[in-house]
């Protein structure tokens, strides 16, 4: 279900899916054999010694090492910190996003003069700020989560302003025609419209907190959290427990964006729904 | 994407601020003092600490200095060709991948949840294994660019070469087409739009693989400089390079942007933002 | 009507049923359909939506395959697409890359034959629809209508033996749409091909026929079939005649009878 979502995102609505009305159980071997495949040439090739077992240990070595890190327990600090900055992050790069959006989306006549400014703040990678970020606020969660709300709130800002302006000229034609107030258009007709736009916004700028924070994290964070771990342990070149950090992270960001994928369908049901009628 | 999105809403609103007596982009032009000043108040007044932004003179001030010292050039190439060569080999994968994908409704259905996973991962979090495999050098950052904007190529190819209306697909059925050729005229003409897209996206991405990855660990390239930069506090030079990577930037953006309207000569808006159009 | 009569039929389903899904899902687009074509008439396919005409016009142009029973073309079981069979769409289906010109000319760049030798009967089948000064546009810059004309003159470049229209004017105005109809008859009887038209619109498929197949809904199947005795070339006014009337009650009765 999660697939329909990224197209979603990188390109809204008329979207035919891939059906899935002849369900064999075909692709289902095909997926199976291919990890079984993956598995045993990752467990063998490190043998052979064709290539270096140091950086690439074996599937058994590595799942030892995911099993050494996980009963161990001292990564839960880690894996707190992260976690808290990126929730902190995110919160703040929402509200503000999503600030900014109704201050400059709800006219046209601004959301026009400040497209230009947008085009740059999108053009400007805002990574750049890192070094400087940690320099200035230090190797805390400070820093992280300054850097990780200036990545993160990009997209809410933009899919508000986009979501804003989606009511069509009849629908405004229609508020204008019951005499509703500005206020009133804005809650009862804008707002709603936008809801699945800003979703999505949302939702991208979670990934975009968690990036924020691993990068802070993984340039110089003393302080800790699992983008450090990952560097502390590749640069002892402890292979298996490097991976087995990455695979946390792969575990956690795959788990928060099924997470929001939920939240979403339940909120914007009519978004969903619509689409769907519209098709058939 | 997102920008795009933004120069949309901005034509959609255009017959009503054409309407207006002067041009939004009066605000636009107006804003640029305004920013000036509120960078200049801000530092002159000590409001941001000098260490995170100097005053306006000191970054123009230092342009020179930092441009012309030796072996910037050489830099700048460094880090541009790491951000071409990453996102050349990201998007071609993710193109070849795509199109495979498309082909095949059994390879998407065995194959698709686990691709599209990689969307949730944040790519940076690779590059301490990159380093760890290759080191500091170039092949490094272009692999980490390349992770980063495979997968807006990838996804929007697959997404895009479905979007053909089914009676176009008839059409080529019914005049007997072969499969390839149902790809080359009409899938692919059709999905150009929103490969585009990817593209433009990709691009930023690609960028932020090779900086996050230069600032990590690297011998050289723009990142390099400004780690060097800060380490002696020199933040003026710090801002002059964040201008260069905002004209990066914005030169990507263009340049994608110029190819695409050449390319894709016949699009409309309704191709990326149907629901601009709702009736 | 008495010349069609005579020839063999161009086309022949007999026991024709497509159903879709399975088991529960299962949903029976059309049922047991029995039902000629024959050469050089034009035959319409009339009932409400979800009768399963499109279904059965996608079965004779060999894009959907029937689930039971079969269906010949000259003599000859249909199991794909074919170049003697020319289909067209409820929408134009131009691509906008292309100009009107090469998009007229897509049939022929499919089949791997030269553009070249075909471009002169391009040109001559835009100019008998009027568009040829848009040859060079591309389909964006056409309305609707000229579209369609467009798309008219794709199919009829390859003389297809058949044409198998899909309500190919329904997304026009009811003017634009008569007009094209005009249009549709007049190049049909110029090309000399057989046509099935896919309708809902009973005064259309009365004026357009020389015989309507009457089809019921839930599932689709044949009510029944309507000859249409008018002289041809047939004229807008024939519409206001007793006659016509006559007949477009009968087929709304047919309709309605089931």
């Amino acid at each position: 279900m999660t697939i329909t979502k990224p197209m979603h995102r990188l390109r809204p609505t008329r979207g035919r899916r891939p059906s899935a009305e002849k369900m064999d159980s075909g692709p289902v071997w095909i997926s199976i054999a291919t990890i079984a495949v993956v598995l045993l040439l990752w467990e063998f090739i490190p043998q052979t010694g064709l290539i270096n077992r140091v950086l690439f240990p074996t599937f058994t070595e590595t799942l030892a090492g995911f099993v050494q890190l996980v009963t161990s327990g001292y990564w839960w600090d880690d894996l707190g910190k992260t976690m808290i900055a990126v929730a902190i992050a995110w919160t703040i790069g929402v509200t503000f996003g999503f600030t900014m959006g109704v201050v400059l989306g709800t006219s046209p006549f601004i959301r026009t003069a400040i497209t230009p400014y947008a085009i740059a703040v999108q053009a400007l990678p805002k990574v750049v700020l890192a070094p400087l970020l940690i320099g200035w606020l230090g190797f805390g969660s400070e820093s992280k989560i300054a850097l990780a709300v200036i990545i993160c709130f990009f997209p809410v800002w933009i899919d508000t302003m986009v979501g804003l302006a989606l009511p069509a000229a009849n629908e405004f034609k229609l508020m204008q025609s019951l005499k509703a107030t500005r206020w009133q258009i804005f809650v009862k007709l804008q707002l709603p419209s936008a809801i699945p736009m800003i979703m999505v916004g949302v939702k991208h700028s979670l990934l975009l907190a968690f990036t924020g924070v691993l990068v802070a994290e993984i340039l110089a964070a003393s302080d800790g959290g699992l983008g450090k771990l990952a560097k502390e342990f590749a640069s002892q070149l402890n292979m298996p427990l490097t991976y087995s950090v990455v695979g946390i992270v792969v575990i956690l960001a795959v788990t928060l964006v099924s997470i929001a994928d939920v939240v979403e369908r339940r909120v914007v049901f009519w978004s969903e729904e619509s689409r769907t009628r519209r098709r058939s | 994407m997102r920008t795009e999105a933004i120069a949309a809403v901005a034509v959609a609103s255009s017959p009503q601020a054409r309407r207006r007596r002067f041009s939004p982009y009066i605000l636009t032009v107006a804003f640029a003092p305004l920013i000036y000043a509120i960078w200049w108040l801000a530092t002159s007044t000590r409001f941001v600490s000098p260490i995170l932004l100097p005053a306006p003179q000191a970054v123009w001030n230092s342009f020179p200095r930092v441009v012309f010292a030796d072996g910037f050039g050489e830099q700048v190439l460094r880090t541009l060709s790491e951000i071409v060569g990453g996102f050349l080999l990201g998007a071609t994968i993710g193109f070849a991948l795509g199109m495979l994908l498309s082909s095949s409704s059994r390879l998407r259905a065995a194959y698709l949840p686990a691709l599209s996973a990689l969307e949730a991962i944040p790519t940076v979090i690779l590059a301490p294994i990159i380093i760890a495999w290759v080191g500091f050098g170039v092949e490094g950052k272009i692999m980490q660019a390349a992770l980063a904007c495979f997968y807006a190529v990838f996804i929007t190819t697959l997404s895009g070469l479905g979007l053909a209306e089914p009676n176009a697909v008839n059409l080529m059925r019914s005049l007997g087409a072969s499969k390839w050729q149902t790809m080359t005229k009409l899938r692919i003409p059709t999905a150009l739009p929103v490969i585009f897209g990817g593209l433009q996206l990709g691009a930023t991405t690609a960028i932020i693989g090779a900086i996050v990855s230069e600032f990590i660990g690297s011998t050289g390239g723009l990142g390099y400089l400004m780690i060097r930069y800060r380490g002696s506090f020199d933040t003026a030079a710090y801002w002059v390079i964040i201008f260069f990577f905002l004209a990066i930037g914005l030169a990507t953006y263009l340049l994608i942007w110029y190819i695409e309207k050449k390319v894709v000569f016949w699009r409309r808006t309704d191709i990326t933002r149907p629901d601009l159009e709702k009736q | 009507m008495t010349m069609t009569t005579q020839t063999s039929p161009l086309v022949q389903a007999t026991g024709v049923t497509k159903r879709f899904g399975s088991g529960d899902k299962e949903m029976v687009a059309l049922s047991g359909l029995n039902l000629e074509v024959r050469e050089g008439e034009f035959l319409s396919l009339l009932g409400p939506s979800g009768c399963g005409k499109s279904t059965a016009l996608n079965i004779m142009g060999g894009l959907l395959k029937a689930t039971e029973g079969t269906v010949t073309f000259g003599g000859e079981t249909i199991t794909g697409p074919s170049r003697q069979i020319g289909m067209m769409f409820q929408q134009a289906v131009m691509f906008p890359w292309r100009t009107t010109l090469d998009n007229v000319l897509l049939p022929v760049e499919i089949f791997g034959e030269s553009k070249k030798q075909y471009k002169a009967k391009a040109e001559e089948l835009l100019n008998m629809v009027g568009i040829s000064e848009f040859a060079g546009s591309y389909p964006w810059q056409l309305s609707g209508g000229m579209q369609q004309r467009a798309a008219l003159c794709r199919v009829l470049l390859h003389d297809p033996k058949l044409l198998l229209l899909d309500e190919p004017f329904g997304a026009l105005d009811e003017f634009t749409r008569e007009t094209m109809n005009q249009e549709l008859l007049r190049l049909q009887a110029y090309a000399g091909s057989t046509a099935v038209l896919v309708t809902h619109n009973i005064a259309e498929a009365v004026f357009m026929s020389d015989r309507i197949a009457v089809m019921s809904a839930r599932p689709g199947r044949l009510v029944g079939i309507i000859e249409v005795p008018f002289d041809r070339p047939r004229r807008p006014a024939l519409q206001t005649t007793n006659d016509f009337v006559k007949l477009v009650a009968e087929a709304r009765q047919m309709l309605e009878l089931q």
